[in-house]
């Protein structure tokens, strides 16, 4: 929908009047940083959005993200920090592995799986972290990283690890994305784990469909 | 013959989890996020959804409030499927709507257990 400009008080899109009034606020930087505090979260969504062009908004977009509950606002904030994208979004977002807010922490872990050289640098100190869940959304944020790294970080990772929740991630991510490199890794994971049948079943299906695709 | 439907963006889990309900002679649906799943679920019969809780464009939780939510998936069993075992994991699910919580990796035994005192069982 195109902003309104006209100044008498008609709309020309068809908008909601409100919304109409709500796109007439100030819409510089720091107008909009004023506005992701507003009470409406329609307000609030707006300004998200408009800050996606404004790349010094980071720290601004991540600290509404961290106190906002909406959720057509929290996607708006999401999106406009994959927008700009880059490192201090990275900074920003990795901490929120440790959320106990599930729909916040998916959202992260999909906005950093869009930003694969500014995740990179963190990625061997998650999937090293001491808390296994960090180190599960770690190989999550794996699954769709375009980095020609992440399946040898999840083979390192499968080497080492004893969790089981960690080891059956690391184990599905490299059925989907592992090639015939990663196979002594999975294959040694199905010796290790093969008193457990979900782990020893997931190792042959990932060995299965890698030896199947390379075919 | 109840159908299941399987919501897990894990491709070996729902693998896994399909042959143990399957070997109960129930009928499976996978689906790999919250949203898919209420797509594929609308028009049918289920006897019982198993939720992951960690899943991309919608999660466990919220997948489970839109079933509550909503008519047609109101009474149908949950079984939230997790690799979070805290007690705040466990409100979350009973708070979303959620009948029974199991932690990940499962033991075959146990998802079947569930699945039979939820969907019963066909096969002998």
């Amino acid at each position: 929908m195109g902003l309104v400009r006209r100044q008498d008080g008609r709309q020309e899109t068809g908008a909601p009047a409100g919304t109409v009034e709500r796109r007439r606020r100030g819409r510089g930087l720091e107008d909009l940083v004023e506005q992701l505090r507003d009470p409406d979260p329609q307000a609030r969504r707006w300004a998200a959005r408009d800050l996606a062009a404004h790349p010094e908004a980071v720290d601004a977009l991540a600290d509404a993200l961290e106190a906002e509950r909406d959720p057509a606002v929290r996607a708006a904030l999401l999106d406009a920090l994959a927008a700009i994208g880059g490192e201090r979004v990275a900074e920003r977002l990795v901490p929120l592995l440790r959320s106990e807010d599930a729909a916040l922490r998916n959202g992260a872990i999909e906005v950093l799986q869009g930003l694969p050289e500014a995740v990179a640098p963190h990625m061997a100190r998650l999937l090293a972290d001491a808390d296994p869940d960090v180190r599960i959304f770690a190989a999550d944020i794996c699954r769709a990283l375009p980095h020609p790294e992440t399946p040898s970080w999840l083979a390192a990772l499968l080497a080492r690890e004893t969790h089981p929740n960690v080891v059956g991630t690391a184990i599905d991510v490299l059925a989907e994305i592992g090639g015939p490199a990663e196979l002594p890794a999975l294959r040694a994971a199905a010796e290790r784990f093969a008193a457990e049948p979900f782990l020893a079943f997931s190792a042959r299906v990932a060995i299965r469909r890698i030896e199947e695709s390379a075919r | 013959m109840a159908r299941v439907m399987i919501v897990d963006d894990a491709v070996t889990v729902r693998m896994y989890h399909r042959e143990l309900v399957e070997a109960l002679g129930h009928q499976v649906v996978e689906a790999e996020n919250g949203i898919e799943a209420l797509e594929k679920a609308l028009g049918a019969d289920w006897g019982l959804f198993l939720v992951d809780v960690n899943m991309p464009k919608m999660d466990g939780y919220r997948l489970v409030r839109e079933m509550r939510a909503g008519e047609e998936l109101r009474a149908v069993p949950v079984v939230m499927v997790s690799t979070e075992a805290g007690p705040g994991d466990r409100e979350q699910a009973w708070a979303a709507g959620a009948n029974f919580y199991l932690v990940k990796p499962v033991r075959p035994e146990t998802l079947q257990a569930v699945v039979r005192a939820l969907a019963g069982e066909v096969a002998s």
